[in-house]
């Protein structure tokens, strides 16, 4: 499958989400923050992490409006699945394909380190083989996700809750990590999934997330 | 202004001021104060070093580039290349510790990417204070902090790091930064030579403004107490910046469209373009009044020396601006065409069209003065004692000074990004930091460097800062490629300061030479100095390694794996190596060297599940940071498990039979002895039973800025899945 990558200036998981597709067989192509690809057929969009337009702003505001985002709501409407992992998490929200915002960490400093995740939604394509307990990677300051109560109980109760960290990371609602759209096409999840394909990496755990792609 | 007050001005010596009047053949005039006062302070000129720095050994066959250049290169062989050097930001981090580290780490970057090599790992060595003042506790969260602000932006992951506690950095923190960049297959490697009569010089990235005029000739001066006067000589960074300008500038370089390139760093512009045009040989004409600014009201001397950070000076063909234009639109970035290249061997710089400054720049870069500073150079004989910290010597440090030593630093790199790039092997809750290649082969990064040995005996420190990084690399199956060190001393003028720089580069350098080891790049921090207390000597080394087979999982672990696993502990002979032999060092290093690749070859053959170098903070200290939550220690020995550091003592845990590995070490003289075994979750040592969590908790709450409010200890660990079962709290 032909895979969008979506390269804003200061995304810096770009190559790394690229080789996490490749590993997994399938066929990443960069779509550029200034272009509207509308001619090319892809099977799957992700908006890699790193510092989109150098958080300036607040994360992910100045990404969610450039050009590469008008064409990704219209695949988005037409049902192309699409993940935005950390800043593209932030992108996703910012641009309302998604619920809630993320907030600075509750602790104030960035985090990096290793989590335990459990798998609350399985009716995604980019869920459905994943393991319900996982292990991945996260690096943000700016994680926290936050919804009012009333929203959060919604989200559960809609199945679009996708993650939640297993210990409080950052201080989000529900210690929340992944949410889908309500069509569950759209995935936002602050782990790395492409930082943990290869035992190497520290697990493999990762490659469940792109393997549909191949 | 009468002279005294134009020399104290520019701070340039009285002889200093008659060697220029010489070259010159008469005395400097107008901007030429400005051009000496920076490319000949301390910090550019390397005026009281040099003479020692020639006789480093830096050639060895897999060496493409030392000294000269930005950064040093090193062939690893199928295809692949490295670049990486290692430098201080000291001075800027006392005055405003989160600016002056982040962009001591932009700064060390730009030296990477300069030579054309894609940044792929940065490491860390620091040194703080006692931390228990607000004051030490505010530079340790703003140097962390503005490291952390810096390179988790532009994407390269942090791999390791060292973090030393002393009151003897009370008034001079250190803030050494190194990175590593990558060259694959055809990527070209670039040089700040090369330019020829016809080409043009090409300003690219950020707008030049009023930030760190001067900080080259103020990080070459001790402070007086009252460095916040100091501020206006900070540089500020913006890491967004500094990313477009990797991407662009790599751009550019792999399209071949560069001739050369090197980027504006201390004492900015002026050290750029004298550099570039004392290396061509050739004439640069270029007009000051063409440099984009951020204030329309700098003058030309403000230009020059402005440290305004993610800049670069490139030249090309004429016919390749249109494509640099171009690549530099591409990142939103500015380029200029700011002069050319000419006939002729003259630097003429002009205002608006109107000549301000016309010098030959080999006479400011090539003729600066060399200072054989007073130093003594007979080397003491020693004792072997002196390098056995008993517990009383340990413990006679303050107990917040203690307390930080012993600490697990997990507080400090869990702000860092160590996993950008997915090339993270070994983060930095590892001894060694490692990165995983294109080849798919290892490239591991280790520090060294103890200023306590340094203190105790010059020469042996040298040596020491060389072989611990170097044993750390050998027990994990690493070959050491190359070596980057960042000098950090006191004042040169001083003799005992000038005594300990020349013996600690000695041993080093005697070191190198006997492993193979080449010393590709570096840096020399001097005049870490306030009200006349000068910091302890710290010669800072940074190890690049490659493991050669490509199956990771054998890698041994620096903690304990497994319980009811037999731990052994290796004293290796240092009496011999360092005591009264250490004049016959040819002898006692080749065999140390042997020692070494015996280490390195059983650890590639799969021998050990666990090795580590015990730490200065003695033995006990190390078996604590070997457990994790589920698998703990018991000490069995019969001999008391005692406070005292013993120097180069490794602990083990065998694969196999403890006995393969004893018969093979046997030859050198060394014996192994069994100190106990691995248990499942319980720590004893002195008849006392801890469960290991505790031990944990305790540990990692011993350092200075733990918050209570959060722990952020509790939900995120280092190393990998596997560390989940047995995690470092």
């Amino acid at each position: 499958m032909t895979v969008a990558v979506v390269q804003f200036p200061g995304t810096n998981c770009d190559r790394d989400v690229f080789q996490a597709i490749e590993m997994a067989g399938g066929r990443p192509v960069f779509w550029w923050h200034k272009d509207k690809p509308a001619a090319e057929k892809v099977s799957a969009i992700v908006i890699p992490g790193g510092f989109s337009y150098g958080d300036y702003l607040r994360c992910g505001a100045l990404a969610a409006k450039s050009p590469v985002m008008s064409e990704v709501l219209d695949r988005q409407k037409k049902g192309v699945p699409v993940l935005g992992i950390c800043n593209g998490f932030q992108i996703l929200c910012e641009a309302g394909l998604l619920p809630g915002v993320l907030l600075k960490n509750r602790h104030r400093r960035f985090v990096d380190g290793w989590t335990s995740l459990k798998r609350v939604a399985s009716d995604s394509v980019w869920t459905k083989t994943v393991p319900e307990t996982l292990s991945l990677p996260v690096a943000h300051g700016e994680g926290c996700f936050y919804v009012d109560d009333e929203t959060s109980k919604k989200l559960f109760e809609q199945g679009q809750v996708a993650f939640t960290y297993q210990s409080d990371v950052n201080g989000s609602v529900a210690s929340i990590a992944g949410i889908l759209s309500i069509d569950k096409k759209t995935l936002g999840l602050m782990p790395h999934p492409e930082r943990a394909v290869t035992s190497w990496m520290g697990s493999e755990t990762g490659k469940h997330f792109f393997e549909w792609l191949s | 202004m009468n002279l005294e007050e134009q020399l104290k001005k520019f701070r340039l010596s009285k002889s200093e001021y008659e060697l220029i009047t010489d070259l010159l053949g008469r005395g400097p005039d107008g901007l030429e104060w400005a051009v000496f006062s920076a490319l000949w302070s301390e910090h550019c000129s390397y005026k009281s070093s040099k003479i020692h720095l020639k006789k480093l050994y830096n050639k060895s066959r897999h060496v493409l580039q030392s000294m000269g250049e930005n950064a040093g290169v090193v062939d690893l062989g199928e295809g692949e290349k490295v670049a990486f050097k290692m430098e201080s930001h000291n001075h800027p981090s006392f005055i405003e510790p989160f600016q002056g580290a982040a962009t001591g780490v932009g700064g060390i970057l730009r030296d990477i990417f300069t030579m054309g090599a894609r940044p792929v790992a940065l490491a860390n060595y620091l040194a703080f204070g006692d931390p228990s003042s607000a004051f030490m506790k505010r530079l340790l969260d703003g140097v962390v902090g503005g490291i952390s602000g810096y390179g988790n932006c532009v994407g390269v992951p942090m791999l390791t790091g060292q973090t030393l506690f002393d009151t003897g950095y009370d008034e001079n923190i250190l803030v050494n930064a190194l990175a590593v960049g990558l060259f694959c297959a055809d990527d070209p490697i670039m040089s700040a030579r090369g330019a020829k009569p016809g080409c043009v010089i090409v300003y690219l990235g950020a707008r030049t403004g009023r930030d760190g005029i001067h900080g080259a000739s103020m990080a070459s001066e001790s402070f007086e107490g009252s460095s916040q006067k100091k501020l206006p000589t900070i540089q500020i960074g913006d890491p967004f910046f500094e990313k477009l300008l990797i991407e662009a500038t790599l751009e550019m370089i792999r399209e071949g469209i560069v001739v050369s390139m090197q980027d504006m760093g201390a004492a900015g512009l002026t050290s750029s373009t004298f550099e570039m045009a004392s290396s061509s040989g050739f004439g640069f004409e270029m007009d000051l009044g063409l440099v984009p600014l951020r204030d329309s009201s700098m003058t030309p001397e403000e230009i020059l020396l402005s440290e305004s950070q993610e800049r670069m000076l490139l030249v090309c063909e004429p016919e390749n601006t249109l494509r640099i234009q171009e690549i530099a639109k591409k990142w939103d970035l500015e380029a200029s065409e700011i002069g050319k290249v000419v006939t002729g061997t003259k630097l003429l710089l002009k205002w608006h069209g109107e000549a301000v400054l016309e010098i030959d720049p080999h006479i400011v870069v090539e003729r600066a003065p060399m200072y054989e500073r007073p130093f003594v150079s007979e080397i003491p004989k020693i004792l072997a004692k002196k390098f056995e910290w008993n517990a009383a010597e340990i413990e006679q440090v303050s107990p917040s000074v203690r307390a930080a030593r012993e600490s697990d630093k997990s507080w400090i790199y869990r702000q860092y990004d160590q996993r950008v790039g997915g090339s993270t092997e070994q983060d930095c809750s590892s001894t060694v930091g490692v990165l995983k290649l294109p080849s798919k082969r290892s490239l591991a990064v280790s520090l060294g460097g103890r200023p306590n040995w340094v203190l105790a005996h010059a020469f042996t420190g040298g040596m020491d800062a060389v072989l611990e990084p170097t044993l750390k690399m050998s027990l994990q199956g690493f070959e050491v490629v190359g070596l980057t060190d960042c000098l950090n001393f006191g004042n040169p003028e001083r003799e005992t300061v000038m005594t300990q720089f020349v013996h600690s580069l000695d041993g080093m350098n005697e070191v190198c030479r006997s492993l193979d080891i080449p010393i590709i790049s570096g840096n020399v921090s001097f005049y870490n100095e306030t009200k006349l207390k000068s910091i302890p000597p710290t010669p800072a080394t940074g190890l690049v390694g490659v493991r050669r087979i490509v199956d990771a999982s054998n890698i041994p672990s620096d903690r304990f794996v497994h319980p009811q696993k037999e731990a052994w502990l290796l004293t290796l002979p240092f009496r011999e190596l360092f005591g009264q032999e250490v004049f016959d060092l040819g002898m006692s290093l080749s065999q140390l060297g042997e020692a070494i690749n015996l280490l390195r070859d059983m650890s590639l053959g799969g021998e050990f599940e666990t090795a580590r170098v015990v730490g200065s903070s003695g033995l006990e200290t190390t078996l604590e940071s070997m457990i994790g939550s589920e698998v703990g220690f018991e000490w069995t020995s019969e001999t008391e498990l005692t406070r005292k550091y013993v120097a180069y003592q490794i602990v083990f845990t065998f694969k196999g039979e403890a006995d393969i590995f004893s018969k093979a070490i046997k030859p050198f003289g060394v014996q192994i002895d069994k100190i106990g075994r691995t248990t499942r979750g319980i720590y004893k040592v002195r008849g006392q039973y801890l469960n290991c969590r505790q031990v944990l908790e305790v540990r990692s709450r011993k350092f200075p800025l733990f918050s209570e409010e959060y722990d952020l200890g509790a939900a995120v660990f280092g190393g990998s899945e596997k560390a989940i079962g047995n995690q470092n709290v």
